[in-house]
Order: C-alpha cells, then structure tokens, then sequence
C-alpha cells in the first residue's frame, strides 16, 4: 500500500532507516529492468504461426492426387496405344501363318503370299522367285504383281540374276529391308527351308499411300522368310505325290 | 472454392479398337472380297458379329438377297466378275438394301477412287493395308449413326 505521495507505505511500527530506502530503490530498478527485459523477450520472439485452414490443405493433397493420377493415366494411354498396336500386329502375323498353311493346294499358297504382299504389306510392285531345281543359278518367277517395263529383270518367266538386293538375298539367305546402292528393291526376303535358300520374294514398290515398310511390317517379312518356303514346299511335294497316285491308280485300273 | 478448377476429363485416346469391339453390339456384316487372307482377318477381328462371305460382287448380290437382315457391308474395288463399284451401285438402286451402310475397304488409294466411291453412296472408305483399330472405330461410328 502506498500514501499519497507515492512512496511505498513503511510497515507500521517500525522505522525507517537509510539501508531500508536503499534496499527498496535497488528493488524498484530490478523490477523496471526486468520489465524491459521481458518486452524485448517479447519483441525477439515470432509470434505462433497461425492456425492453418484445414480445407485449403485437404484441396492441396488433391490437387497433388490428381496430378499423380493424371500422370498415371497418360502413361496407360501410351501403353494401351503400344498394347493395341501389337495386337494388330500380331492378328496380321496369326491370319497370315493361319493362310500359308491352310491349304495344300500350291496355286492358293502363292496366291496368299501375294494377298500378304499386297493386302497386309502395301505392296503395288511384288515378285516370288524360287530355285530352278535343275539349274541352280536360275530361278522361276513363280508369281508377280504390279510389274512393269522398268522391272525388265522380272519380265520373263525366268531370273538370272542383276539385282543387287535381291541377288545378295539369294547368294547369303539374309533378309533385306534396306535396299542397297543401285537397287530399287525395297525389300528382298529369303526362302528357306532346313537352311537351303529355295527362293526370294521381293517387294519393288508399296501402294502412294503406304509410306514405308514399318517394324510390324518386317516381322511380317520374318515370318514370310519362315514359313511361305515350309508351305510352298509342302504344297509341291504333296501335290507331286498326288500326281503319282493318281498315275499308279490309273495302272491299277488298265491291270485290273 | 472454385470447383471448375477441379472438375476431371479423361483425356481422349488417339486409337479406339477393344473398346468399340466391346461395346458394339452383335451385327450381321457382309464381306464382299476376293482375298481369302481379309475374310479371314475380318473374322478374327469381328468374331462377336455374324459374318456372311462373298467373294465377288454377283455373289455379294445373292448373299444380300438371301441375308436382307444384313447391318453393314464391307467391300473391296476390284473384284473378278463384278468389281465392288457395280455392286454398290446395285445396292444403291435396291429399295431393299438402300440403307445399308456400306464401308469400301481397297488398295486403291487415290483420291478420285475415295470421292468416286463416296459419291456412289459408300459411307467410309478404308485404304489397305489397314490397322485392326483403325477400321473398327470407323465400323463403329458407321453404325452408329
């Protein structure tokens, strides 16, 4: 309690002395240095962070969800793409071997080689050629489509040789996709069978609007390497036995 | 908060093909080719519709008769005997089949071949070689409309 003047209230029945006054000033200076001790604290200290909108967070995490699922969805895309191409591919592989080997009939091999050229390839320009039993450097042109004069080489019912693709084709059984210098063959496929190179079938010129030969387009070429000689001989053998079984049964029937 | 912002479109695929093949109901198609190795990609490729071969435009006609109930018709250019121009033009004459859609599907890809073809009535025209997407979507949105 304090008097009217301001000083503290002396406690009542004792006296006071000089060492008192002093004890009380030195207190006074403490409790006014502590006071601004106490706001600087105050001012060097941060206030406390505001408490954070819950909604605002909540539409942060979604738009960081939706940009994963966005990201998610167009790498599907471009897998679904790659997943229907292939599928494609691979029903052009399926319907062509299914074909090939569908029949026994050597007329309707050569003919779906050709549908294969034409129809799953683009080829405008196409031709089969297969080894000449007898002559081995000579070789029927057993099938051609779209020729002209300027496929001269191809023209006649035999090849002997002078197109650099297609000759390199036939010497090494290698397939050929990119034509060499001189040649306007686009693509020379060997026939093989048990590693014996009985033919090539070359590709001289796709459809206007086929561009170029694509990567499903050369797997189709690898599976023709594979099995259009299998099904071309097969055919020839089976229908060569056939003529000699008729020939016998016609024996059989002048004995008898 | 602006909810436009949030609102979600798939973005569209650039080839449809399984999804049309699913969702197109089953329809009786007519397959007018020469070519063995076609009819037998359009039967893999359309094996949950009824397929009804021809082989030439004469016998596209016959197949027609016997088949008025036919949905779509896909047909080749050249053809022995009756070439796919003919036939279409016949189909076009008949009261009976007039609306029958009709999608050429050829090698022949010039672009007179394409309008002369469209102006005959064909409602598409798809160039071989051709990719299974490509002319399932086109087949699709044939018939649907």
């Amino acid at each position: 309690m304090r008097d009217g003047s301001g000083a503290p209230e002396r406690p009542a029945g004792r006296e006071s002395t000089p060492e008192l006054t002093r004890v009380v000033d030195e207190l006074e200076g403490t409790l006014a240095e502590a006071g601004r001790l106490l706001k600087a604290l105050q001012a060097a200290v941060p206030p406390p962070p505001p408490k954070e909108d819950p909604a605002a967070e909540q539409v942060a995490r979604l738009q960081r969800d939706l940009d994963t699922a966005e990201l998610d969805l167009s790498e599907f895309s471009t897998r679904l793409i790659e997943t229907e191409n292939q599928r494609s591919r691979l029903m052009n592989l399926y319907v062509a071997t299914y074909q090939l080997h569908a029949t026994l009939d050597l007329e309707e091999v050569t003919s779906t080689i050709a549908e294969i050229s034409r129809e799953l390839l683009g080829a405008q320009k196409y031709v089969l050629l297969l080894r000449n039993e007898s002559e081995d450097q000579v070789c029927e042109v057993s099938l051609a489509g779209g020729l002209d004069e300027r496929d001269h080489l191809f023209l006649g019912r035999t090849y002997t040789g002078g197109e650099p693709t297609v000759d390199g084709t036939l010497a090494d059984g290698v397939l050929r996709v990119d034509p060499e210098a001189g040649s306007n063959v686009l693509a020379a496929v060997p026939l093989t069978v048990q590693g014996a190179i009985v033919g090539a079938l070359a590709i001289l010129k796709l459809f206007d609007h086929k561009p170029a030969l694509t990567a499903g387009d050369r797997d189709l070429l690898d599976l023709l390497a594979a099995h259009a000689a299998s099904a071309l001989l097969a055919a020839r053998i089976y229908s060569a036995t056939d003529r000699k079984l008729k020939t016998l049964e016609n024996l059989v029937k002048l004995v008898r | 908060m602006d909810t436009m912002r949030y609102e979600y479109s798939r973005p569209q695929k650039q080839k449809l093909g399984r999804e049309d093949e699913k969702t197109m109901e089953p329809k009786k198609i007519l397959v007018v080719d020469d070519s063995k190795l076609i009819h037998k990609m359009f039967e893999v490729m359309l094996r949950s519709n009824t397929l009804v071969h021809a082989e030439d435009g004469q016998e596209g006609l016959q197949r027609l008769v016997e088949n008025a109930d036919v949905d779509l018709i896909l047909l080749d250019i050249n053809m022995p005997r009756m070439n796919g121009l003919e036939f279409l033009d016949a189909v076009k004459r008949n009261n009976a089949f007039v609306q029958i859609p009709v999608v050429i599907v050829s090698t022949e890809g010039k672009e007179e071949d394409t309008e002369r073809a469209l102006q005959a009535g064909a409602a598409a025209y798809i160039k071989k070689p051709f990719e299974s997407e490509s002319i399932l979507s086109v087949i699709s949105k044939v018939l649907a409309s």
